[in-house]
């Protein structure tokens, strides 16, 4: 009993945390509480994160008490190591909400429950091992976004961001939802590693040919590749892949920076962390993960797409916070590049590579948006290229960050973003065949991608305002700026010794 | 000791990252100061912890030869870019004091370099493990090659920075801090056996040029730095998908990764994938260099960059090219290079010096003229590199450290009159010999250095790298046709720059506006003087140099012919046996098991 409960103390301290916020919030006044409980919500998820290191430490294989939450709830190195991704994305969103809501005048308590619910969703997700437990967890995260970007409830952009959000958003719970029934139609089970084996049995069974009565168990496998195909819908749908791309610019846009941030980093490693177990436990047998008859083409020609559609439409955006919306659509494709990659027998290598990607785009695309959140003060949000002009000679102090959050989306070393890319373009040549092609496709891609995060810096260090145009003050937070501190500090040490978190990473598959 | 107190003093770069985090920044209250610290100490403990376990590798240097010597010559700037980031922006004259005392300390360091004998083989060598389980290290070593690199860049920055001191009043807080992470950048590139760690000096090269560039360049900056930026990116991304793949292949031969040039080295890839893999090294340096047809960047970068960026870009940024040709394009695909040289060398000589030499022989743009002037030179260097003889070689290191003193020296010059006239089309001057004499005379030596006039170091240069290619075996029958060309480029050399002095300096001085120009004040002159002093030294005693390259020469020779004669058509990828030339092979990763097993059995 103890053992279950240590095995998911992550997610019980941020449950229990984001409970007690709620009380906290209902019971205090309606105004001046905002940044309280910004803390409170940073230091529950910070607590998250160190739960999963110790249990991480302690060896989640030696709790024999987390057998019994399976398949419910995983607790492997590969749930653990995502716990930590989410917690550190959500806490770093909190302590940028506490400068972000009091100087836009949103200063309302219920961002943070919403926040934390939404991370223990997420959570949830990263350890679901049965369809079941990852629908619940996929809604319970995405209803809790759906709130928070229609938080600005008197803007009507952010209104009709949350409305096509949820709309579409449900659509693809949907899809999801279908697939997942089908496959329990078609194999009689609901956890995933169940689906995978009697998947793969029926490859066996037909191999070797046996008697009628056996056969009659047979699995369909046209009818799995129908369900392949909606449950792969719905999975893309969450990571914002072209062509399901469609909802992310105006979703990013119309919510409240903050908001905007959690979407961009919990919620697609959220849902990269289901999309690998749903795909290799469930489709991970060799038929459904062959070059031939699964659905590895599937995700590269999706990457392709991704990378190629969300770099060129970021490159003509005219607000930077629209560009950084689209530039995290091309960065599922590169992770999808990764996700593709596992196929091969270098399967660990390239999820590892997923692992590590994701917590280098978490500290730097948190990172970027911080700075953008930084660089606007009350009632003048910076959100256009021509608001940033000519911050590099004013405000130093906030260009020099926003700089080196960009040159790590970019992949310049020494930063964080160039050695996940490098991890993931290694991991995808090392596993051979038309990999390597899909390799050169995404490092061509990042060419593009150059062009548009310089152009930033183009605006802040070699341009200056127009004469007479409104310019923007970056506002003065401590949690503002002690969380882009923390992302400044991780996007540099994961950027020159990522040796260690590179190890971590590669203990922790989704296979278990 | 007790231990708790023992682990404690362990922990000592903790405490004193919270100490200096607590007390440095005066002006915040005391709370502020106290999370500034905490904070501080949470990160020096992260560092700690991602810190790569195992430590330096043992590595015998000759007496003399102090491991960190390299670290130190690489480390000074890199810490005084990040020193001047404290410094406050209001006291230009701290800034620049700091920047010039710290590039001439580098400077005077690097000349130790010249009391060690440059015998064959690897000098200075230090190794570190960084990510072991990747293969990847610290690996830094200089030889007769690099050593010159090495000085040039330490002797041409603290000139550029200098020049720009004199001229740039702006922001001169970016400015200082532009310089010293290219100077830290550049010396490490010139410096690192290991591809992954070259890469990151490489890239890191490409943000200050563009600041740069983009911030104090002229009417057009932007565009220029965005050219110079995507045309280099352009062609290292491929680089790092071709270093990944034959990274691949060595780690399916030899059982463990390694990036590391000197195992690297061992690897004779299929033709096929040799020549695609040679292509993406080749396209990311020549890019660089820049080779016709991927040399547009160049004159708009020049033309744009403000005068010390340009001596930077012309004197350091371009031989980064040529360099990285020589270590790692032929190091690494020796048979691909190889065929494709004399296909190359053709484009050299046409696209090259003679296209350059005709292209600037029409350009009214003073600065424009020695941009592509410096396509031509570059054309000379790039022809000895593919004409693979020794002396041609040895001519071509030769000429990328004269081409760095004398293209250095005329943008110096033309930024001299730059600042005095606000342009710089040849049309508006003319008999400035009369007013600006000692001006005039300096711009005669140089140009005279430029043509490669004997006497100067340009001749010494460009003679072997003609005699070496005229005799070369590669080139495939052109070598004497090549070198005739190449011999016609000096004499267009010596029409378009003689073009240029005859109508800026001689004539009738007829425009009122040059009545007046002021001759080189201090400040220009003690700029100018040491290149000068380096045309008459390197021209009159050319053996100074070539004896500290030609041993170095000899031995990447001698290894070239060796992987070359084992070259056969249609074989599957294969690591050749361990050459036992133990000064080649100083500080290479030790063998993993497979391979030893592999031995053992033959």
């Amino acid at each position: 009993m103890m053992d279950a409960l240590l095995a998911a103390s992550p997610l019980l301290v941020v449950s229990l945390g984001a409970l007690l916020l709620m009380l906290v919030e209902a019971f205090s006044p309606k105004s001046g509480r905002g940044s309280e409980l910004a803390l409170g919500t940073a230091v529950t998820l910070a607590a998250g994160a160190m739960m999963s290191i110790a249990v991480w430490a302690y060896g989640p294989e030696q709790l024999e008490g987390a057998k019994q939450l399976a398949p419910y709830l995983l607790t492997d190195r590969f749930a653990l190591f995502f716990d930590f991704t989410l917690c550190l994305g959500g806490a770093i969103t909190a302590l940028l909400a506490g400068g972000y809501l009091p100087e836009h005048g949103l200063d309302r308590g219920e961002f943070y429950p919403l926040l934390s619910f939404a991370t223990v969703g997420a959570m949830v997700l990263a350890g679901a091992g049965d369809l079941l437990s990852v629908f619940l967890g996929l809604e319970t995260m995405s209803l809790g976004v759906y709130a928070l970007t229609g938080f600005r409830r008197a803007s009507k952009r952010s209104t009709e961001a949350a409305m096509k959000y949820f709309l579409l958003g449900s659509f693809a719970a949907a899809l999801l939802l279908y697939g997942g029934a089908l496959l329990y139609g078609a194999t009689g089970h609901t956890d995933l590693a169940g689906i995978g084996q009697a998947i793969a049995r029926s490859g066996a069974v037909k191999a070797t040919g046996l008697s009628p009565a056996q056969l009659a168990l047979e699995v369909p496998f046209p009818l799995v590749i129908v369900a392949l195909v909606l449950v792969l819908a719905g999975l893309v749908f969450k990571v914002s892949a072209v062509p399901f791309h469609m909802w992310t610019p105006d979703a990013y846009e119309g919510a409240p920076t903050p908001a905007t941030t959690f979407m961009a980093v919990a919620v697609k490693s959220a849902a990269f962390a289901m999309m690998l177990r749903v795909l290799l436990l469930a489709f991970g047998d060799s038929r459904a993960m062959s070059w031939d008859s699964g659905w590895p083409p599937v995700v590269a020609l999706l990457a392709v797409l991704t990378m190629t559609v969300g770099n060129l439409v970021a490159a003509r955006q005219e607000s930077v916070k629209r560009m950084l919306a689209y530039s995290s659509v091309a960065h599922a494709g590169y992770v999808l590049v990764g996700v593709a990659a596992t196929m091969r027998q270098t399967a660990h290598e390239a999820e590892a590579s997923v692992l590590f990607y994701l917590l280098a785009y978490t500290v730097s695309t948190a990172g970027a948006f911080g700075t953008l959140i930084l660089c606007g003060s009350r009632g003048a949000e910076a959100v256009s290229y021509d608001d940033l002009a000519g911050i590099g000679r004013r405000h130093p102090a906030a260009a020099l960050p926003f700089a080196l959050f960009l040159l790590s989306l970019a992949g310049v070393p020494p930063t964080a973003g160039f050695f996940g890319k490098f991890y993931l373009f290694r991991a995808a040549i090392f596993a051979g065949g038309g990999l390597t092609w899909l390799a050169v496709i995404g490092l061509l891609n990042s060419i593009i991608a150059a062009y548009y995060y310089l152009r930033v810096l183009v605006y802040m260090y070699m341009r200056e305002p127009a004469p007479g145009a409104p310019v923007a003050t970056p506002m003065r937070s401590g949690y503002v700026a002690v969380a882009l501190l923390a992302c400044a500090v991780l996007v540099l040490a994961l950027g020159i010794l990522p040796g260690a978190s590179i190890d971590l990473a590669l203990l922790a598959p989704a296979r278990g | 000791m007790n231990p708790i107190f023992a682990s404690l003093v362990g922990y000592w770069p903790v405490a004193l990252a919270g100490a200096v985090g607590a007390l440095v920044p005066r002006r915040e209250s005391a709370r502020e100061r106290g999370l500034l610290g905490l904070f501080a100490a949470l990160a020096a403990l992260l560092l700690i912890a991602l810190w790569p376990a195992s430590g330096a590798v043992e590595t015998e240097n000759l007496p003399g030869e102090w491991p960190h010597f390299l670290n130190l010559l690489v480390g000074l700037p890199l810490a005084g870019a990040v020193a001047i980031l404290f410094l406050p922006r209001q006291t230009p004259k701290l800034l620049r004091g700091f920047t010039m005392v710290v590039l001439l300390v580098d400077l005077a360091a690097s000349l130790y370099l010249l009391k060690v004998p440059m015998t064959r083989g690897w000098h200075f060598v230090y190794v570190h493990e960084w990510m072991p389980s990747l293969g990847i290290r610290y690996h830094v070593a200089i030889d007769g090659i690099s050593l010159w690199m090495v000085l040039l860049t330490t002797f041409i920055t603290p000139i550029a920075a200098w020049v720009t001191f004199g001229s740039i009043k702006t922001r001169v807080k970016d400015l200082c801090f532009a310089f010293l992470l290219l100077q830290a950048a550049m010396l490490g590139a010139f410096v690192s056996l290991d591809l992954f760690l070259f890469y990151v000096f490489w890239e890191l090269m490409l943000v200050p040029m563009y600041l740069m560039i983009g911030i104090w360049g002229g009417a057009e900056k932007i565009k220029a730095a965005f050219k110079f930026f995507l045309y280099t990116m352009t062609g290292s991304v491929l680089m790092l998908a071709a270093m990944l793949y034959i990274v691949w292949e060595y780690k399916k031969l030899a059982g463990a990764p390694s990036f590391d040039l000197l195992a690297l080295q061992r690897l004779v890839l299929p033709q096929h994938a040799q020549m695609l893999c040679f292509a993406a090294f080749a396209l990311a340096f020549l890019i660089k260099v820049p080779m016709f047809p991927v040399h547009t960047w160049l004159p708009d970068a020049h033309v744009q960059a403000p005068t010390g960026g340009s001596i930077i870009l012309a004197a350091l940024l371009l031989k980064m090219g040529t360099y990285a040709y020589l270590r790692f394009a032929m190091g690494l695909f020796p048979g691909a290079s190889g065929s494709a040289a004399a296909t190359l060398a053709g484009i050299a000589v046409l696209g090259g010096i003679l296209y350059g030499a005709l292209v600037a022989w029409k350009q009214d743009d003073m600065k424009k003229l020695i941009a592509y002037s410096s396509v031509a030179h570059l054309g000379y260097v790039m022809l000895g590199l593919f004409a693979i003889t020794p002396s041609a070689i040895e001519g071509s290191i030769l000429q990328m450290v004269n081409h760095g003193i004398s293209t250095g020296a005329l943008f110096l010059l033309v930024g001299v009159i730059y600042d005095r006239r606000h342009t710089r089309d040849m049309a508006e001057f003319g008999g400035l010999a009369k007013v600006m004499p000692i001006y005039a005379a300096m711009f005669l030596i140089v140009t005279f250095a430029s043509i490669g006039v004997p006497g100067t170091n340009g001749f010494v240069g460009e003679f072997l790298v003609i005699m070496g290619t005229m005799i070369s075996p590669r080139l495939r029958g052109f070598g004497g046709v090549d070198a005739t060309l190449a011999a016609a480029g000096v004499i267009l050399a010596a029409i378009y720059m003689l073009t240029l002095v005859q109508k800026v300096f001689f004539g009738p001085l007829s425009n009122p506006k040059n009545f007046h120009l002021k001759d080189l004040n201090r400040r220009e002159t003690v700029a100018v003087a040491p290149l000068v002093l380096m045309i008459f030294v390197i021209g009159l005693f050319p053996s100074l140099f070539l004896d500290r390259t030609r041993d170095s020469v000899q031995g990447f020779f001698d290894r070239y012919s060796q992987v070359w004669a084992e070259q056969r058509v249609d074989q599957p990828a294969r690591l050749l046996p361990p050459s036992g030339d133990a000064a080649m092979e100083k500080g290479a990763p030790a063998l993993a098991q497979a391979d030893q097993a592999g031995k053992g059995d033959r």
